[in-house]
Protein backbone atom coordinates (compact mmCIF):
# COMPACT_ATOMS: atom_id res chain seq x y z
CA UNK A 1 0.00 0.00 0.00
CA UNK A 2 1.30 3.37 -0.59
CA UNK A 3 1.90 5.54 2.57
CA UNK A 4 -0.51 8.36 3.47
CA UNK A 5 2.11 11.41 3.35
CA UNK A 6 5.21 12.36 1.89
CA UNK A 7 7.30 11.23 5.22
CA UNK A 8 8.44 12.55 8.83
CA UNK A 9 10.42 14.98 6.90
CA UNK A 10 7.79 16.54 4.74
CA UNK A 11 7.67 20.21 4.47
CA UNK A 12 5.51 21.56 7.16
CA UNK A 13 3.89 24.03 4.62
CA UNK A 14 3.73 21.04 1.97
CA UNK A 15 1.09 19.60 4.11
CA UNK A 16 -2.01 20.88 3.54
CA UNK A 17 -1.38 21.35 -0.05
CA UNK A 18 -0.59 17.78 -0.46
CA UNK A 19 -3.82 16.72 1.92
CA UNK A 20 -5.53 19.15 -0.31
CA UNK A 21 -4.66 17.27 -3.51
CA UNK A 22 -5.32 14.10 -2.08
CA UNK A 23 -9.00 14.57 -1.07
CA UNK A 24 -9.93 16.31 -5.13
CA UNK A 25 -8.03 13.32 -6.38
CA UNK A 26 -10.03 10.58 -4.16
CA UNK A 27 -13.45 12.25 -4.62
CA UNK A 28 -13.36 12.29 -8.17
CA UNK A 29 -11.89 8.40 -7.90
CA UNK A 30 -15.32 7.67 -5.48
CA UNK A 31 -17.32 9.63 -7.66
CA UNK A 32 -16.20 7.32 -10.71
CA UNK A 33 -16.21 4.21 -8.60
CA UNK A 34 -19.83 5.32 -7.92
CA UNK A 35 -21.02 5.62 -10.93
CA UNK A 36 -19.26 1.72 -12.66
CA UNK A 37 -22.44 0.34 -10.02
CA UNK A 38 -24.30 -2.00 -11.88
CA UNK A 39 -22.63 -1.50 -15.66
CA UNK A 40 -20.77 -3.66 -17.22
CA UNK A 41 -17.06 -3.80 -16.99
CA UNK A 42 -14.26 -5.59 -19.15
CA UNK A 43 -11.45 -6.41 -16.80
CA UNK A 44 -8.23 -6.55 -18.77
CA UNK A 45 -5.93 -8.81 -16.53
CA UNK A 46 -2.22 -10.61 -16.75
CA UNK A 47 -2.10 -13.36 -19.44
CA UNK A 48 -3.80 -11.27 -21.95
CA UNK A 49 -6.77 -12.68 -19.87
CA UNK A 50 -10.09 -10.77 -20.41
CA UNK A 51 -13.21 -11.46 -18.41
CA UNK A 52 -16.70 -9.15 -18.39
CA UNK A 53 -18.84 -8.91 -15.18
CA UNK A 54 -21.77 -6.45 -13.84
CA UNK A 55 -19.48 -4.05 -10.90
CA UNK A 56 -20.55 -4.21 -7.52
CA UNK A 57 -18.29 -2.62 -5.51
CA UNK A 58 -14.99 -2.41 -4.24
CA UNK A 59 -12.98 -2.03 -0.62
CA UNK A 60 -11.80 1.19 0.37
CA UNK A 61 -8.14 0.50 -0.32
CA UNK A 62 -9.44 -0.80 -3.95
CA UNK A 63 -7.53 -4.64 -2.85
CA UNK A 64 -10.68 -6.42 -3.99
CA UNK A 65 -13.64 -5.69 -6.39
CA UNK A 66 -16.86 -7.10 -6.18
CA UNK A 67 -18.37 -8.38 -9.15
CA UNK A 68 -21.98 -10.48 -10.52
CA UNK A 69 -21.98 -12.75 -13.40
CA UNK A 70 -18.11 -13.12 -14.24
CA UNK A 71 -17.91 -14.66 -17.66
CA UNK A 72 -15.10 -17.24 -16.91
CA UNK A 73 -14.21 -19.47 -19.93
CA UNK A 74 -15.77 -22.18 -17.70
CA UNK A 75 -18.62 -20.88 -17.23
CA UNK A 76 -20.82 -17.99 -15.60
CA UNK A 77 -19.83 -17.18 -11.95
CA UNK A 78 -23.16 -15.67 -10.27
CA UNK A 79 -21.14 -13.41 -7.25
CA UNK A 80 -17.41 -13.14 -7.59
CA UNK A 81 -14.05 -11.23 -5.91
CA UNK A 82 -11.63 -10.77 -7.79
CA UNK A 83 -8.17 -9.76 -6.41
CA UNK A 84 -6.82 -5.87 -7.81
CA UNK A 85 -3.46 -7.44 -8.00
CA UNK A 86 -4.61 -9.46 -10.91
CA UNK A 87 -5.96 -6.77 -12.62
CA UNK A 88 -4.13 -4.64 -15.17
CA UNK A 89 -7.14 -2.41 -15.82
CA UNK A 90 -11.41 -2.00 -16.76
CA UNK A 91 -13.06 -0.23 -18.70
CA UNK A 92 -16.72 0.55 -19.05
CA UNK A 93 -19.07 3.29 -21.22
CA UNK A 94 -19.93 6.53 -18.97
CA UNK B 1 10.06 2.71 -13.24
CA UNK B 2 7.27 -0.35 -11.91
CA UNK B 3 6.80 1.55 -8.96
CA UNK B 4 7.68 4.86 -9.85
CA UNK B 5 4.16 6.03 -10.55
CA UNK B 6 2.84 4.80 -7.21
CA UNK B 7 5.84 6.88 -5.38
CA UNK B 8 4.84 10.13 -7.07
CA UNK B 9 2.20 11.17 -4.60
CA UNK B 10 -0.66 13.92 -4.61
CA UNK B 11 0.91 17.01 -5.52
CA UNK B 12 2.99 15.23 -8.67
CA UNK B 13 -0.21 12.99 -9.59
CA UNK B 14 -2.47 16.36 -9.79
CA UNK B 15 -0.26 18.19 -12.23
CA UNK B 16 -1.30 15.24 -14.88
CA UNK B 17 -4.66 15.92 -14.52
CA UNK B 18 -6.98 17.23 -17.38
CA UNK B 19 -3.99 15.91 -19.60
CA UNK B 20 -4.29 13.13 -22.64
CA UNK B 21 -2.10 10.82 -21.63
CA UNK B 22 -0.46 7.74 -22.77
CA UNK B 23 0.33 4.67 -20.37
CA UNK B 24 1.50 1.69 -20.57
CA UNK B 25 0.94 -1.16 -17.97
CA UNK B 26 1.22 -4.54 -17.66
CA UNK B 27 3.51 -6.10 -19.98
CA UNK B 28 1.91 -4.59 -23.77
CA UNK B 29 -1.06 -2.59 -22.42
CA UNK B 30 -1.35 0.78 -24.07
CA UNK B 31 -4.26 3.18 -23.31
CA UNK B 32 -4.94 7.16 -23.88
CA UNK B 33 -7.00 9.21 -22.55
CA UNK B 34 -7.87 12.41 -20.60
CA UNK B 35 -7.01 11.75 -17.07
CA UNK B 36 -9.55 12.68 -14.80
CA UNK B 37 -8.08 11.42 -11.76
CA UNK B 38 -5.84 9.65 -9.99
CA UNK B 39 -6.47 7.24 -6.93
CA UNK B 40 -4.41 8.60 -3.96
CA UNK B 41 -4.75 5.61 -2.14
CA UNK B 42 -4.19 2.69 -5.52
CA UNK B 43 -2.34 5.36 -7.67
CA UNK B 44 -4.93 4.15 -10.76
CA UNK B 45 -5.35 6.30 -12.93
CA UNK B 46 -9.05 7.06 -14.58
CA UNK B 47 -8.56 7.78 -18.28
CA UNK B 48 -12.17 8.85 -20.21
CA UNK B 49 -12.33 9.12 -24.42
CA UNK B 50 -15.16 11.02 -25.68
CA UNK B 51 -16.98 9.64 -28.43
CA UNK B 52 -18.49 12.09 -30.30
CA UNK B 53 -19.50 10.52 -33.82
CA UNK B 54 -22.36 9.20 -34.74
CA UNK B 55 -22.47 5.96 -33.79
CA UNK B 56 -20.82 6.95 -30.50
CA UNK B 57 -23.88 9.50 -29.67
CA UNK B 58 -21.77 11.89 -27.41
CA UNK B 59 -21.33 9.02 -24.59
CA UNK B 60 -17.88 8.11 -23.14
CA UNK B 61 -15.59 5.16 -22.51
CA UNK B 62 -13.49 5.16 -19.11
CA UNK B 63 -10.76 2.94 -18.36
CA UNK B 64 -9.31 2.95 -15.29
CA UNK B 65 -5.64 1.03 -15.16
CA UNK B 66 -4.71 0.32 -11.89
CA UNK B 67 -1.26 2.00 -10.42
CA UNK B 68 0.76 -1.20 -9.49
CA UNK B 69 0.49 -2.24 -13.59
CA UNK B 70 1.85 1.19 -14.27
CA UNK B 71 4.96 1.36 -16.11
CA UNK B 72 5.02 4.49 -17.92
CA UNK B 73 2.79 7.64 -18.13
CA UNK B 74 3.29 9.94 -21.13
CA UNK B 75 1.50 13.20 -21.12
CA UNK B 76 0.51 14.42 -24.81
CA UNK B 77 -1.56 17.22 -24.86
CA UNK B 78 -3.41 19.87 -22.48
CA UNK B 79 -7.23 19.58 -22.17
CA UNK B 80 -9.16 22.99 -23.68
CA UNK B 81 -11.37 24.42 -21.23
CA UNK B 82 -14.08 22.84 -22.81
CA UNK B 83 -12.37 19.41 -22.67
CA UNK B 84 -11.85 20.51 -18.89
CA UNK B 85 -15.25 21.56 -18.06
CA UNK B 86 -16.57 18.22 -19.79
CA UNK B 87 -14.02 15.78 -18.14
CA UNK B 88 -14.70 17.43 -14.34
CA UNK B 89 -18.35 17.43 -15.14
CA UNK B 90 -18.86 13.51 -15.95
CA UNK B 91 -19.36 12.29 -12.60
CA UNK B 92 -20.86 14.83 -10.87
CA UNK B 93 -24.17 13.72 -9.04
CA UNK B 94 -26.81 15.47 -11.74
CA UNK B 95 -27.85 18.49 -10.48
CA UNK B 96 -31.78 19.47 -10.07
CA UNK B 97 -33.13 20.50 -13.21
CA UNK B 98 -35.99 22.70 -13.84
CA UNK B 99 -39.39 20.00 -14.93
CA UNK B 100 -40.51 22.23 -17.06
CA UNK B 101 -39.56 21.19 -20.61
Amino acid sequence: SIPTSAGSEADVEQLPKEQHARSVLRESFLRCLLSVTNKKVQFHMYERVKVEATFGASDIDVMNFQVSDLHTPIGVQKEALIRCQDVISFSFDA
Amino acid sequence: MQCGWSLLGPLQWIRYINKQVKVTAGKDEEHRGWLLTVDPVSASLVLVNFHDDAVGGGRASVQVVMGHAVQEVQVLQDADQETTQRLQSSFLPPRARPLAP
